[in-house]
């Protein structure tokens, strides 16, 4: 049984990445805020008398359904708005989210310079990460920033070992081929390296 | 021959290719993480402030969620019966429903038993307090001559 303890050092160590995971996928930074609150009561209310070694995979699953049912909420939704607007007039305009508006680039650790170039590396790679398909993401995140070997990500996927290797080798080959459009120099990647990803494409 | 030894190169070699595939997008994959745990610290204090309200009502959802079970038990082991019966109602409210009925059941058939028990006194006593011998209500004649009166 994990003590409140434990798993608050469980949250403070996952918190950060599983928000900026959820609000990769939900492209809203309150919506993913409140998702990741849920997923955290939930933690706490189903599995707080599990181990604490069992949190990293359980908090991956609550997240990851967490955003499912609530992009099956937005999808009824849309589809309600679809119908009513069909009634109603003009809508609102749908203005798109720019990931410049979020992006806080503080950091005095560097050359003013090398910081510039790393933010923009950044805003780049959130913006191909927010491109990928869901599951490609989903496989991404979790195998390498979650740092999950390829079962535990099956597992928490719903998935096979061989379907965690493809989605994560396409999101790979995605990024990379974003990123090298948008100039790879910045990334700190030899051309070579993505060279030779895109031929083996 | 010739042809298994190509075979087993080719099978080697794509082998020697997959590896080296994997090894480029581990390579990939570890870049583009390290930016992302950068940029995982420029939250804004904002967003600092709502992951620490939702991490300290999470904690405290357990704290009490704990308490709770302490308290169950302990009172289980200091048998506050009424107490129990309250929180086991709560848990298992079929089980109890069923337990009430079965108990109004059984109330009834003890209540029924005893008017009946009681009814039997009841005659008894009028028979024999009557002006008429009992033998009176056993014999035939007696009730045509009642019911010709």
């Amino acid at each position: 049984m994990a003590t409140p303890k434990e798993l608050s050092d469980f949250l403070i160590a996952v918190e950060r990445r599983a928000f900026k995971q959820t609000a990769y996928a939900v492209r809203d930074d309150h919506t993913a805020l409140d998702i990741v609150q849920d997923s955290m009561m939930k933690l706490a209310t189903k599995y707080g008398n599990n181990p604490v070694t069992e949190f990293p995979m359980l908090f991956q699953r609550i997240l990851q359904n967490t955003m499912r049912d609530y992009w099956r909420r937005q999808k009824v939704r849309n589809l309600w708005t679809t119908l009513l607007s069909s009634f109603g007039g003009s809508s609102d305009g749908g203005d798109e989210r720019d990931p410049l508006d979020t992006i806080d680039v503080e950091d005095d650790s560097d050359e003013p310079s090398t910081q510039l170039a790393r933010s923009q590396t950044i805003i780049l790679i959130e913006r191909a990460l927010e491109k990928l398909p869901a599951r490609q993401r989903e496989a991404f995140v979790l195998r390498y920033w979650e740092d999950m070997d390829v079962a535990e990500t099956a597992s928490i996927m719903g998935c096979s070992d061989g379907s965690v290797k493809t989605h994560c080798s396409r999101a790979v080959r995605a990024l990379a081929t974003e990123l090298k459009k948008q100039g790879l120099d910045k990334l700190g990647l030899s051309g070579d390296m993505v060279n030779n990803r895109g031929s083996k494409g | 021959m010739n042809t298994n030894e190509n075979k087993t190169e080719k099978v080697n070699d794509s082998h020697l290719m997959n590896d080296a595939q994997l090894m480029v997008e581990a390579q990939i994959a570890n870049h583009i993480v390290d930016l992302l745990d950068h940029r995982v610290q420029q939250l804004t204090p904002v967003e600092v402030r709502r992951l620490s309200t939702a991490r300290s009502l999470a904690v405290s959802q357990l704290t009490s969620l704990q308490t709770q079970a302490v308290s169950h038990h302990g009172v289980n082991q200091s048998g506050h019966v009424l107490q129990w019966f309250g929180n086991h109602v709560g848990q298992h409210k079929i089980m109890s429903s069923i337990l009430v009925v079965v108990a109004m059941l059984l109330a009834l058939f003890v209540v029924q038993q005893f008017s009946f028990k009681h009814n039997l006194e009841n005659s008894d006593a009028f028979l024999l307090a009557s002006d008429l011998p009992p033998e009176a209500y056993a014999d035939k004649g007696f009730n045509a001559w009642l019911d010709s009166n």
